[in-house]
Formats: structure tokens, sequence, C-alpha cells
């Protein structure tokens, strides 16, 4: 295991580095001015303008433009936003909890709702229940994501009128900013409204959670079925049946444990699927979040912002990546080879 | 597991003739495939069979209602936009912007995935893994994100975008031939037609190709429902194709400050792309379970 550790780690450090080479020759490839790029500066003047050249480096070869690109970035100096003039780091701070809170918790939707009606499937799979299970997995697969999210607008607050379309939490409330997590914020604020204020979070919360889960939880019933019907031919499931164990004794202690093993690296790898439905949830229903904020910075030319963006998506899915990969690995020596 | 049989019937047709007998008895797979054919037909043909110029303004009939509505008219299947074009035209014209070229991206990433995936599963060592990690790094970065970069760096446009949903198609592609290479030549036929004397472009054409295809053929059915869903999204949030191009997702966009006062036209287009994305999907379960069935038997 730890060999296998030690050949992750390394494996990360390679990818983080051409991770970090990609982020910064996009600086060279946007089009317009480098100087305006790698800074985030809209104006600059004549001396302002020798005096960034040498802190960037840009008098120098690019080895050393990388160095310094590098250096940069772990001193945390990002350069400033086109749109805003404010440091980059600053507002993905703010913007960044918005994305994972709804994306977690779409995630955890999925297995909520995925495995156990994965799993009914495959126990049934010429039954009428497995059927349609089956059949509202592939209607779910199917599903334009932007497009189901403005239905749902449609049916449930336009027509209906049941819950908002629209933001994180209603502007009557006001949260003092902490962890940027809405819910926990709101646990943690000391005001008069916290239960009002948590029941009209969960309320905005609703749709762009159900819109978000749909695509990861119909893959999450199709894997969980096929990964259980493929088990369940298995010969060591015929053995624990010849031996007296009754259907839930075999299910648990023979077939979750073998069919769900694969289950954890199928979440490594739909994680950056689900970053970009998250971006798409968080357009349609102006969720404050990083992806409709990166969404803008293309529509305003902020292209500081979009490698900033690169940078701590792409770490945060090769991260998701790496931590489920170990998790496989711990969970199945066999994987540890490889 | 081969299944135990009473009667033991002819079966030494070929692959193909068998794959297709275990095909057409799922129902919902030929549904899948007829409708499949009927778009591709349609986005082949379409720029003959628009009954009007799907871009023909035509002042005195704006924002007319279906034909099923009772203020439509018949001649005009699904009403018109709000420049007065006729949104059935747009729609058939659109086809073959969503459809026809997500199957143009997708011919184009599996082809780069062929080379590849045969180069990295072909050779071996340090070559062999480096090809590996340069992927693992593409298969992080988001297919939206990517397609971000791109248009920032080259400006927006359905090419552009058609790049980059094949780079973001292009690793799952190499991956999966690789690892199905990979499983190829642990064969013993490959050993043993190595020992006749077969190179690596021997073995590779006529052992590895012939027996890899029906996973290439899931996995491009696959990428098709991606790139389809990928190009509609893009077109709707503006980077992809742009406005007078009647591209589904683009079609919706347009229409959304309408919603009000013409409901169906952001809805057509919407069903429209669910439909194709759902007989794309229907076809690749249909051929999956097909190929289970055929290996059993």
């Amino acid at each position: 295991m730890t060999r296998y550790l030690l050949r992750r780690l390394f494996l990360m450090a390679f990818v983080f580095l051409a991770l970090s080479l990609l982020a910064f020759s996009l600086g060279h490839l946007f089009p317009g001015d480098i100087l305006q790029n790698v800074s985030g500066l809209r104006q600059i003047d004549d001396s302002q303008r020798q005096q960034l050249i040498s802190y960037y480096q840009l008098d120098q070869n690019y080895l050393q433009q990388y160095l310094a690109f590098l250096s940069r970035i772990a001193q945390g100096d990002w350069g400033q936003s086109f749109a805003s003039q404010q440091p980059l780091l600053q507002e993905i701070k703010l913007l960044l909890p918005a994305t994972l809170e709804l994306a977690s918790y779409a995630l955890l939707l999925s297995f909520i709702a995925g495995i156990p009606l994965g799993i009914i499937a495959a126990f049934k799979p010429d039954s009428i229940i497995g059927k349609a299970i089956s059949a509202v997995a592939v209607v779910g697969y199917s599903l334009p994501i932007f497009w189901w999210g403005l239905l749902l607008i449609m049916l449930f607050s336009l027509a209906l009128g049941w819950l908002p379309s629209a933001g994180r939490i209603g502007v009557l409330y006001e949260i003092p900013h902490s962890s940027g997590f809405i819910l926990i914020d709101i646990l943690r604020a000391d005001v008069n409204y916290q239960a009002e204020a948590l029941q009209n979070a969960l309320r905005h919360l609703l749709l762009p959670t159900i819109v978000l889960a749909t695509f990861p939880t119909t893959v999450m019933i199709r894997f969980v079925r096929d990964a259980m019907l493929n088990v369940w031919e298995q010969n060591y499931i015929k053995t624990a049946r010849a031996k007296g164990l009754n259907r839930a004794q075999v299910l648990y202690r023979h077939g979750l444990r073998n069919a769900l093993l694969p289950v954890i690296r199928q979440i490594g790898l739909q994680f950056s699927t689900l970053i970009t439905l998250a971006m798409l949830t968080e357009v349609i229903f102006s969720w404050p979040g990083i992806g409709r904020w990166l969404i803008d910075s293309i529509y305003q030319r902020n292209y500081p912002a979009i490698q900033a963006g690169l940078l701590v998506i792409s770490t945060m899915v090769i991260t998701a990546n790496m931590l489920t990969e170990i998790m496989h690995a711990f969970f199945n020596p066999l994987a540890r080879r490889g | 597991m081969s299944k135990f049989r009473l009667y033991l019937e002819e079966n030494n047709r070929s692959p193909v003739k068998q794959l297709w007998r275990e095909f057409k008895r799922q129902h919902s797979a030929m549904t899948g495939l007829v409708l499949f054919i009927l778009f591709f037909v349609i986005s082949v043909l379409a720029p003959f069979i628009t009954p009007y110029d799907p871009y023909l303004q035509v002042d005195d009939l704006m924002l007319l209602p279906p034909s099923w509505n009772a203020a439509g008219l018949v001649q005009y299947p699904f009403g018109t936009d709000d420049l007065g074009r006729d949104l059935f035209s747009r729609i058939i014209k659109g086809s073959s912007y969503t459809f026809g070229f997500a199957l143009i991206t997708v011919a184009g990433a599996l082809l780069m995935g062929l080379v590849l995936g045969a180069l990295a599963g072909m050779s071996k060592g340090v070559k062999s893994s480096i090809f590996n990690h340069v992927l693992d790094l593409a298969l992080t970065i988001p297919s939206l994100l990517l397609a971000i970069i791109i248009v920032a760096i080259i400006g927006p446009g359905l090419m552009n975008t058609t790049w980059a949903i094949m780079l973001a198609l292009l690793p799952q592609f190499v991956h999966g031939i690789r690892n199905a290479i990979d499983e190829e030549l642990k064969q013993d036929y490959v050993v043993a037609y190595r020992l006749d004397g077969a190179n690596n472009w021997h073995v590779f054409s006529r052992l590895v190709l012939p027996n890899i295809w029906e996973k290439l053929t899931i996995m491009a059915t696959m990428a098709i429902s991606t790139a389809v869903l990928d190009i509609a999204a893009l077109g709707f949030l503006g980077f992809g194709a742009q406005a007078p191009l009647s591209e589904w997702g683009v079609m919706i966009s347009d229409s959304l400050d309408l919603i009000y006062l013409a409901p169906s036209s952001v809805a057509i287009p919407g069903l429209l792309i669910f439909t194709v994305v759902l007989s794309v999907n229907l076809v690749g379960d249909g051929l999956k379970t097909a190929i289970l069935k055929r290996r059993q038997s």
C-alpha cells in the first residue's frame, strides 16, 4: 500500500506540473496584451509598465517566467479580475463554497437514490419495477440539463409558484458570511429568524439540487445495476446460495461488497462531468458559484479569471480523482498493482 | 457464463448477423435505431427538405402559434418565431448542426483516439506510461471548461467548440481503446500468431482490430449522446453556434425571453434534443445487451 501511495503521489505531482504549464501558457495564448493578461490591470501607464515587466519577469526567458509564475501562485498572488479589479483568489474563496455545497448535496442525493434503485433494478431485471427503473434511468440520462432545469422552473416556480427560481436565499434574510456554505452559515448565525432563513435556503436549494443530481443519479442506477447483475452471475454467489444463505444474506455479505467496489471509482470519474453540469445549473438558477462566474468571465473577456478558474477547478477534480482512486485501492487490494 | 442448451442449434453465422439477431429482439433498441436513422436522414437531407428558407423573415407572420393551436396555420406546423421565420424549417436545418456536427465530432475523435490508443496500446514501458499520464490530465479538465478556454483563445463559433468537444472526448476513447487492446494482446491466439512470425502491424490489423470493433461501437454511441448534449449546451450558453444559425441549443436560448408568449418554441427544440439523445442511448444499450448475449451463446 505504501508503494502504491508513493506512486500515486508521484503521478499527482506530474499531473500538477502539466496543469501549471498549461495555465502558464494560457497567459501567452490569450489574445491581447500579455502584461494585462497576467496582472489583470486594465490601465497601465509607462512607469508602471516597466515596474510590472520586471515584477513578472517578462523580459526574461520562458523558464524564468514560469518559475516566477509558480512562486506567485504559491504566494497567493493570482492577479486581478478584469471585471471587478479585485484580487482573484479572494473572489474565488467567496464563490467556491457555493459550488461545492450544491455539488456535494447533488452527489449525496445521487447515492441515496441511485444505489438502492440500482440494486432493486438488478434484483428483478424482468419485472415491471425493474424495467420501470431502467426506463426512468435512460430517460434521465438523456435529458439536456439546461432544458430540464427550465422545465422545472416553468412548472414549480412560474406555474405553481411553490419554489423560488433563482439565488441561494431570499433577500430578506441577512446572514453573516463565515464559511461560505449557506446552511452552515445559517446554523452558526446568531439571529432570531434562523428557522425561517433555514427553510428559505432549503427551498432555494431544492430545485438546483434535483436538476444537478438527475444525471449522476441515473449514471449511478445504471452502473450499480450492471455491476450487480454481473456479480450475481458469479460462481461465489451460487456457492453462497448453495450453502444455504438466503437472498438478503447473500446480497449483504457477497453481492454488495463486490458490486459497490467499482462504484467508488465511478465517483472520481464522474466528478468532472458533475462540475460541467454544475456550471450549467448555476447559470440557469443564478446560483452565485464559480461556474457562473467563469461563464460570465468569458462574456467579459476576463482572461485572468479564466486562468485562475482552470487552476482551481482542475485541482479540485484531480484531488477528487486521486482520493477516490486511493480509497478504491484501500478497499480493493487487487487494484494496488496496476 | 455459457448457458445450458438442450437443443444444439446451428450457430455458425457471421458475428454481425448474430449480433443483428440479438439486437432485433429488443423492442426499445429497435425503436431507438429507427429514430436514429430518421434523424440521420433528416440531418443529411436538411438543405433540400425544408419547406421554407429557415432564415427568411416574413413580417406578416410573426409569433404564429403551432398548427395544433386554433390560431395556427397548417402551412407552418410549429409556427413562427418573433422574426417571422418558420420554426419547422429551422428545426430541420438545426438537426444537421446539433446532430450532424455531433456525428462528425465523434468520428474525428474516434479516428484520433484509434491512432493514439493503438500507439499507446501497442507500445510498452515509458512511452505507454507517458501517454497515460498526459491523458489523465486531459480527463480531469471538465469539457465545458475546456470549451471555455478554447473559446477564449480563438473566439466562439460552432467549429471552434467542435474542436473543444473533440478534445474533451478524446481521452476516454484513447483510454478505452488502450485497455481493449491490452486485453486483446493477452489472448493465446495473439501469442500463436506472433510465433508464426507476425509483426505488430499484422497483429493489430488482423487480430486486434476485428476483435475490438464491438467495444468501439459502444464507445462511439455513448460519445454521440455526450457530443449532442455538449453542442446544445454550448450553443445555449452562446459559445457555440452563433445567433442566426438554428442550432437547437441556440434556438432555446433565443426564445427564452418569449417563454410566456410562445412556450412551444422553447419546448420543441428541447424535446428534440432529448429524443435524439434518447434514441442514441437506446441503440447503445441495445448493442451492449446484444453483444453480451452473442458472447454467451
